[in-house]
């Protein structure tokens, strides 16, 4: 076993087509969590008595477990459940139909859901109380003043933390390959297996994810100096 | 697949996983001394802007933090081995543990390299001018005036990465290593009943992290008792809370304490 520094390029080449799964695993459960983070920030804020409880609960648990055992949890009580739905109901379903990745989908995204309320939250608690009092006192109902003065003013803030949140979803994405999803972790650990070179393989994949990194950043950055426009002082 | 869940798999599970908690803990503090050593080594050239090395320093906390700590486990693991034996160096034998706490540590050492770094700079210079202008060597300004300062500032951030730490260690079962999640997986596969086993493993961790968190409060209170809060202690009525016996007394004491004796 030799070092080949000319199989890294080799492996990066056949590393390329996994990035678009890797890529949809990490947006579908940034999206869906930002989804359930709003819900269970605002049952949080707002103290809604039964929802606000099961919130705080469901974000304690999921920020205290690794999100490996998230995605067992999931792809072992997922099928049960829906096996045990459709022999109840007589619905025809079967879990065997389910496609791998959907199993990565669901449990990334109660998993980001959970990193994301967080987020959303004190997202929210960063816009000035004023704001929302003005709104209201201009006539604007609650839905429409967070979401025209409140929600801009809270994405602002907290554009950061979820930039923090995206990279550490991709990242954890990588963990797919335990449900035999194949993202680019686990087209790394085919490319190495079948050619024997390990480390080549795992250093382009690494490359990968380090590029991928860098431009979640570098957009970020230039997201964050558009949409902090209106926070800018001076006169013009 | 047809079987039923029974919640006893998980009662009877807990004290089996439990047991290798140990190991699972030996990672934790393995990789975040080892990260608290790099951390520190790789944060001063950057702090004292040293040429070379600090765009070295730059380069490895950007990779550690750019790609994920799978590939890292993987890359380290296959990769340590060959690099190695190019220096005649054979660490084939070299069980597989130390490899995880070597990387876990250098991914730790990155994120606690920042906080440090982080830490020292949101120290007030005045206070390492203070230090100097009272005659301290830049060694005794660091460790007696900004470190204190710095760790107070440190310790949220730190507790965080200590708790993500001990989910990451879940990861090290991807290479064979016996710590809970791998202990789950093959008790999982003896009984044929993973969900349950998986249910006890979340629990543990769980209450694990919820602990550490609980110690690490107690821990930052202490290393934060220097600085007192400015806001005067007031809620929203208006009405003076209660105040611990102990901080009263301390702030009866306060002009009394800060009268300094310099001896000669």
């Amino acid at each position: 076993m030799k070092l080949d520094p000319s199989f890294i390029w080799t492996a990066f080449v056949k590393l390329l087509s996994a990035i678009p799964t890797t890529l949809e695993i990490t947006f579908v459960s940034v999206f869906c969590g930002l989804i359930i983070g709003t819900i269970t920030a605002l049952a949080r804020i707002y103290r809604i008595p039964v929802l606000a409880q099961l919130s705080s609960g469901y974000v304690t648990f999921i920020r205290g477990t690794p999100m490996l055992t998230h995605l067992l949890l999931i792809y072992f009580s997922l099928p049960m459940l829906i096996d045990g739905l459709s022999s109840e109901f007589g619905l025809g379903w079967n879990s065997a139909r389910i496609p791998m990745i959907a199993f990565a989908f669901v449990s990334f995204s109660i998993t980001a859901g959970a990193y994301m309320s967080e987020v959303v939250r004190s997202g929210l608690y960063a816009v000035d109380r004023g704001q929302m009092e003005a709104a209201l006192s201009v006539g604007m109902t609650t839905p429409q003043a967070l979401r025209r003065v409140v929600f801009p003013q809270a994405f602002a803030a907290s554009l950061p933390n979820l930039s923090n949140s995206l990279i550490g979803m991709l990242h954890g994405s990588t963990l797919a390959f335990t449900v035999s999803v194949v993202d680019l972790n686990a087209k790394a650990q085919i490319v190495a297996s079948t050619n024997w070179k390990f480390f080549e393989a795992y250093l382009a994949a690494a490359l990968i994810f380090w590029g991928l990194t860098l431009l979640i950043e570098r957009i970020t950055a230039f997201v964050e100096r558009r949409i902090n426009v209106y926070n800018r002082g001076g006169v013009a | 697949m047809e079987y039923g869940f029974d919640i006893a798999y998980v009662y009877k599970y807990v004290p089996k996983l439990l047991s290798t908690l140990d190991l699972t803990l030996l990672i934790v503090a393995g990789a975040i001394g080892t990260g608290l050593i790099i951390g520190l080594l790789v944060a001063l050239p950057r702090l004292y802007h040293v040429p070379v090395l600090r765009q070295l320093s730059q380069v490895y906390v950007s990779f550690f933090r750019g790609t994920p700590v799978l590939i890292q486990l993987f890359l380290f693991y296959y990769g340590l081995p060959e690099i190695l034996k190019l220096i005649y160096i054979d660490v084939t034998k070299v069980p597989v543990l130390y490899f995880v706490i070597l990387t876990l540590g250098l991914h730790a050492g990155a994120f606690i390299s920042e906080t440090i770094r982080g830490a020292v700079i949101a120290v007030n210079r005045g206070q390492v001018e203070a230090a100097y202008a009272v005659g301290m060597t830049g060694y005794q300004a660091f460790t007696r005036i900004i470190l204190p300062q710095a760790l107070a500032i440190a310790v949220p951030v730190f507790s965080n990465l200590v708790i993500a730490m001990l989910k990451e260690t879940s990861l090290a079962f991807t290479l064979g290593v016996m710590e809970m999640t791998g202990k789950a997986q093959s008790l999982g596969a003896l009984s044929q009943h993973f969900l349950e086993t998986y249910l006890s493993l979340a629990i543990i961790y769980l209450i694990i992290s919820i602990l550490l968190e609980r110690i690490l409060l107690v821990v930052e209170r202490r290393l934060q008792r220097h600085m007192r809060r400015d806001t005067p202690n007031r809620n929203w009525l208006g009405i003076r809370r209660w105040l611990p016996l102990r901080r009263l007394t301390q702030e009866l004491n306060l002009d009394k304490k800060e009268v300094p004796h310099y001896e000669a």
